[in-house]
């Protein structure tokens, strides 16, 4: 059970991950699921929903940190046309696996927290945009999603009240691009996943064309507790601007690698060091992805940096969705850096010109350097080719894919100098 | 309105405006690649980044939105490395065979590379080759050059909307592609070549022929339909390299039609000098031989004259002075598709502009293949009807519209007047009425329910009727007008002004046609008929090709083949082998002239081609016909026979003497208050009604001899007959072999069926032996044989 003392809380969205066979409703709702549920649909009027979730200081858990309630607050009323919610459950940033647990464990508190926020939204129809390789998890969240139907969760008046929501499943079709917005959107709506630019935001023409609130996972399993205990309980956990708990998904180099939910402005180091049984080799990390594989990377005299969104930018870097990739010593970053390369290059969507023939650039330059194969220009070349992609494209996957290439070539450079040369001589 | 600073410059533009419209619109180059003005915006290309004071990040400015008080700069260090950076990410891949590609010297991406590129590139890595694809006979395509914007695929989906253009794959993968594997299904397609970026879409039928700096560019009327596009001819030498739109016009786009007729200005076809015809068989000879011969032949004689209506008015004029002059009792015709000779309460011309139309809350298409007939309107009306504004069609067939349309009824010829008589009645219930109505309405007892569409949208506020070619063609067209015109002053809608009457014509210079030729005209199947049945010694058939195209061909055939013939004409066809003497006329290319299109507006060719051969402009040819007759020439020089056009129609002084804008003046369309004709009710003889099927392929000289039309014209081919399957089981016939019984006799012919036709039709298309049965206007269908 969460608990109502904010000091006490020990987890959120993961409260009843480890209860067996959560995934059923009737087990769920023996522990909790839904039970506060009635009572936002009865007493909440919409406003004060997005007041608390507001008040809560949540920030969307997707990568952007964006605050939740404020994104909420953009949408129109009353504009002759339907309101979607879109929930993005397409978790494909390298390093990230925590909406996974959530769907999988405990997927009626995600329906609950889509359920609430529709409620809010004036949302008919939400779909949820499930990544197309999660195919266990799209199982199971459509039988929960079946249960909640027949419980009268979802549907026509749920629970005898005015509202009716229905909610759909859609499996993507494994591109990386769609866990990006619009480019969610564009697939959803049966096209190619390329993202459109903005303005206008998905808040005004969305899916459709229409009003619409696309939000992550766990940003949406958040909400229940939120309702509950309200935005005061939750904006009194963590540190302040950068509240509650999150997530991490921590891999690599540690000797316990997994999901760990902690209050947000816990340090980097408590985090692997208490949590995740520290380094496998070493003592300081080399090399710490703080927030997915599109962000800058730290180093180890970061260690200490507390994970909040705020102290993430100071750093040089971005909280991200929270997949922390640790690499120790023995890490070879230019090998890394050439992998990641060749992710972006085939992930770029290909309507930019920068990204889609700068990063297939990129991964051919690294290949090359990593092979022994590089010459001094190809500093420079990586340089430039990477710098001009960053913020010159619709969508931010520029960004993520020049992030690695300029990290190594800022922290890197006698590393990949040394390589230029071994293979010359 | 929104005030904004460029480069320190106040601007001031209407809100959501894109600061890259405002900036061109202010005059401040921004390289782009992807904007297209007339398409929607893609953004990514990237080119066209410019820096917004205040913002992290340089922003496109494409798909910004100006904003209050926003202060844009264009120019500076950081956007000079940008837009360097996104030549070379272009140019990675991009084939360096400029001196091979017929963009290279009119290249976005050659010129930018020039202004915004590095001096070399830094890509030492494996180059991309990419297959190409069939698009048909107009556009070739290279698509290793291609550079992704998208322009192809928006307008094949925004303009076109045939959407057989798409993006496959991503990454750098991505590739632009036809969708299927087949020819282009639009009638626009040719424009893809003029917006595609760099060499990858290019004209097909010209291809690796000229490169851009050597051809001259000569501004052109087209006159392969009664729209009379700006054109821009490109010539190199005597050679006719290929046609564009003319930019600096208001309409940004072509059709095929117009566009790839340029090779049949240096094709075989084409009368390059006189020739007779004379025991040893054709011979070319010199002009006083040409002349003494028709002398010979016509003098004294009983004359029929058939002209096309495409000459400058310059020319269509001068035949009337060698009508007055040589043969003043003769009698001319000219509308190949015309059977109702009566007047027509309103003549053919359009009692609007294109824009009108298209702005109207109401448009009515009766009876028309309108995307063949007159392409760029029915573009107009996809893009009216994309807005989500009603387009109505009643009519025979589902032709291809490539857009909704609001309503369509499929209604056979015969029930025309049923149909009027319907909205006609409606009007009168509702109280709205026009001297004459009642007898017209008393006079048909059929009501036909698809009279109500067009009442409704007659009762609306601004209205367009577009009449078309199943009614001018009908046999009792005139009373069919004269019902229209009724139900149309009834509701408010014939005043000028306020003016729903368009009339599709056959061919431009409708308007100056009926008042030239009015009081001298006669059918062009009566004319040939006369000839056939001695009434007439000899045939002048001036550019126009009665075998080819129109309802008489067999006519046609059968007074040729009696009387003498002389042709005059640029191109030669099916007519020449009947011909007794040639004549060459320049091409519409090659003349100095005026032309009217279908709503009256003023077209001024003046930059014409070096014309080849012999041929001399019409003008010209008539008055040394006159010379020859021995008569004293009525006028020597192009501003003495403009002072015979003025004679008929004064207001024309104003174009020539000022210079017009043709965007405002306009020539009124005929209008006949007293035409007061009636339905005749017949009883009809035959259960089947005949259509011939215009195709926009196939009709007209021009167009047959030019070699990649005529390509098209072969796939998009549909069955020379064509009825409804429901028509054919009830006649107890299938598909194949049937024959068809007509008032002149019984032929055999393939029949195919297509379920998009009105029941008790039978199409026919103006192509080999079918062709004969144009002249039909009723069928049955009989047994194989």
């Amino acid at each position: 059970m969460i608990s109502s003392d904010p000091k006490q809380v020990k987890a959120i969205c993961f409260d009843r991950i480890h209860i067996e066979n959560q995934t059923s409703l009737n087990i769920a709702r023996k522990n909790g699921a839904y039970a506060f549920l009635p009572t936002v649909l009865k007493d909440f009027d919409t406003e004060h929903i997005v007041d608390e979730v507001k008040k809560s200081g949540l920030r969307g858990r997707g990568g952007a940190g964006f605050p939740t309630g404020l994104k909420w607050s953009f949408v129109p009323r009353n504009t002759g046309k339907p309101t979607y919610l879109l929930c993005n459950a397409d978790e494909g940033e390298p390093g990230t696996f925590k909406d996974r647990d959530i769907m999988r464990f405990d997927p009626h508190l995600l329906i609950e927290g889509m359920i609430m926020a529709g409620f809010a939204l004036g949302v008919h129809d939400a779909y949820i945009y499930i990544r197309g390789e999660f195919l266990h998890e799209v199982e199971v969240v459509d039988a929960a999603i079946k249960e909640a139907y027949a419980a009268n969760l979802l549907g026509e008046n749920i629970l005898g009240s005015d509202f009716s929501m229905n909610l759909t499943v859609h499996r993507g079709a494994g591109a990386y691009i769609c866990g990006e917005e619009t480019a969610l959107i564009e697939s959803l709506e049966g096209r190619p996943g390329r993202p459109r630019f903005k303005p206008p935001f998905p808040a005004i023409e969305g899916f459709y064309r229409c009003p619409t609130v696309v939000n992550n996972v766990e940003t949406l399993a958040t909400i229940p507790a939120i309702l509950e205990f309200g935005g005061d309980w939750h904006a009194a956990i963590g540190v302040p601007n950068n509240t509650g708990m999150k997530i991490f998904s921590v891999s690599g180099h540690v000797n316990k690698p997994g999901n760990y939910e902690v209050p947000m402005g816990t340090s980097l180091k408590v985090l692997i060091e208490e949590y995740c049984g520290g380094l496998q080799h070493g003592t300081v990390p080399k090399v710490i992805i703080p927030g997915g594989s599109s962000t800058p990377w730290l180093l180890a005299e970061h260690y200490d940096t507390p994970l909040t969104y705020d102290a993430m930018m100071k750093a040089g870097s971005m909280l991200g969705s929270g997949a922390i990739i640790v690499m120790d010593e023995t890490a070879d970053v230019i090998a890394l850096t050439r992998r990641l390369a060749h992710f972006y290059a085939h992930e770029s969507c290909g309507q930019c010109s920068p990204c889609r023939e700068g990063t297939g650039w990129l991964e051919r330059v690294m290949t090359r350097v990593e092979n022994g194969q590089g010459c001094e220009e190809d500093l420079t070349v990586l340089h430039d080719a990477a710098t001009h992609m960053a913020g010159r494209t619709i969508c931010a996957l520029a960004d993520g894919a020049a992030a690695p290439i300029l990290s190594l070539l800022k922290h890197f450079p006698d590393e990949v100098r040394e390589r230029l040369m071994e293979k010359a001589a | 309105m929104t005030t904004l600073f460029i480069n320190e410059e106040e601007v001031t533009v209407s809100s959501g405006t894109s600061i890259l419209e405002a900036c061109r619109k202010q005059g401040v180059d921004v390289p782009y690649f992807c904007y297209h003005p007339e398409l929607s915006v893609a953004a990514n290309c990237r080119m066209c980044l410019v820096e917004v004071e205040g913002w992290g990040k340089p922003a496109a400015s494409c798909c910004t939105p100006v904003g209050e008080g926003m202060r844009v700069t264009t120019q500076s260090k950081s956007l000079s490395k940008d837009r360097e950076m996104i030549m070379e990410y272009l140019l990675i891949h991009h084939p360096l065979d400029c001196p091979v590609c017929d963009q290279g010297g009119a290249c976005k991406l050659q010129d930018y590379t020039e202004e915004h590129g590095a001096e070399h590139g830094r890509y030492k890595e494996v180059k991309r080759a990419v297959v190409d694809h069939n698009l048909g006979p107009f556009v070739s395509t290279c698509m290793t050059r291609c550079i992704h914007c998208t322009r192809c695929v928006r307008f094949a989906d925004e303009i076109a909307g045939t959407g057989d253009m798409g993006v496959l794959n991503r990454s750098d993968h991505m590739r632009i592609e036809g969708v299927v594997e087949d020819a282009l299904a639009s009638e626009l397609s040719g424009n893809l070549a003029d917006i595609c970026p760099v060499g990858a879409l290019l004209d097909k039928p010209s291809l690796d022929v000229s490169r851009p700096w050597e051809v001259k560019r000569h501004r052109s009327i087209c006159t392969q339909c009664p729209q009379g596009c700006d054109i821009v001819i490109e010539s190199r030498g005597d050679e006719v390299i290929r046609i564009k739109p003319d930019y600096a016009a208001n309409e940004p786009w072509i059709c095929d039609r117009g566009r790839y007729v340029h090779d049949a200005f240096r094709a075989k076809e084409r009368i390059l000098t006189p020739f007779i015809r004379d025991a040893s068989g054709v011979q070319a000879v010199n002009w006083d031989m040409a002349v003494e011969k028709i002398v010979r032949l016509l003098k004294g004689k009983r004359v029929g004259i058939v002209f096309s209506p495409d000459w400058s008015i310059e020319g269509l004029t001068a035949i009337r002075l060698l009508h007055d002059c040589v043969f003043d009792d003769a009698k001319v015709a000219f509308d190949l598709h015309r059977r109702d000779m009566r007047p027509f309460a309103f003549e053919e011309g359009f009692g609007m502009t294109s824009k009108q139309i298209v702005d109207a809350n109401e448009v009515v298409i009766l009876g028309s293949d309108l995307r063949q007939r007159l392409p760029i309107l029915m573009q107009g009306l996809r893009q009216r009807s994309l807005a989500g504004k009603p387009v109505i069609r009643i009519g025979a067939m589902n032709y291809r519209t490539n857009s909704e349309l609001s309503a369509d009824a499929l209604i056979r010829p015969r029930e025309w007047a049923a149909v009027i008589a319907r909205a006609m009645q409606q009007l009168k219930d509702l109280g709205k009425s026009a001297a004459g109505m009642d007898a017209w309405l008393s006079s048909v007892s059929e009501r036909h329910e698809a009279g109500k569409l067009l009442a409704d949208a007659l009762l609306s506020d601004s209205c367009a009727l577009l009449v078309g070619e199943e009614i001018r063609s009908h046999v009792d067209a005139a009373a069919l007008i004269h019902g229209l015109d009724l139900i149309a002053r009834a509701s408010g809608h014939g005043e000028e002004g306020r003016d729903a009457r368009n009339l599709i014509p056959e061919g431009m210079n409708a308007s100056l046609l009926s008042a030239v030729f009015g009081d001298v005209r006669t059918s062009v199947g009566d004319l040939f008929d006369a000839a056939h049945d001695g009434e007439l010694d000899a045939l002048l058939l001036i550019g126009s090709d009665p075998l080819g195209d129109g309802l008489f061909s067999m006519q046609a055939k059968r007074a040729m083949g009696k009387v003498p013939l002389v042709q005059i004409g640029a191109v030669s066809g099916q007519v020449s082998e009947y011909a007794d003497v040639m004549l060459p006329a320049s091409a519409y290319s090659e003349v100095e002239g005026t032309f009217i299109n279908m709503s009256g507006e003023i077209h001024l060719a003046d930059e014409p081609l070096s014309t080849v051969g012999d041929a001399r402009p019409l003008w010209k040819v008539m008055m040394r016909l006159i010379q020859g007759f021995g008569m004293d020439i009525p006028a020597v020089d192009m501003n003495e026979i403009r002072a015979s056009v003025q004679s008929y129609l004064p207001s024309l002084r104003e174009v020539w003497g000022q210079g017009v804008d043709h965007n405002t003046w306009r020539m009124p369309v005929a209008r006949q208050r007293d035409a007061n004709v009636l339905p005749v009710g017949v009883n009809p003889a035959m259960p089947l009604d005949v259509i011939s099927r215009y195709s926009m392929y196939r009709e007209g000289a021009w167009v047959r001899a030019s070699a990649s039309l005529v390509e098209a014209g072969n796939i998009r081919a549909l069955d020379d007959v064509l009825v409804h399957p429901n028509t054919l089981k009830e006649a107890g016939l299938t598909v194949g072999e049937c024959v068809i019984r007509t008032a002149s006799g019984n032929y055999t012919f393939d029949v195919g069926v297509r379920d998009d036709v009105v029941e008790g039709v039978l199409f026919i298309s103006k192509r080999g032996v079918a062709g004969d049965l144009s002249c039909e206007v009723m069928a049955s269908l009989g047994g194989g044989q």
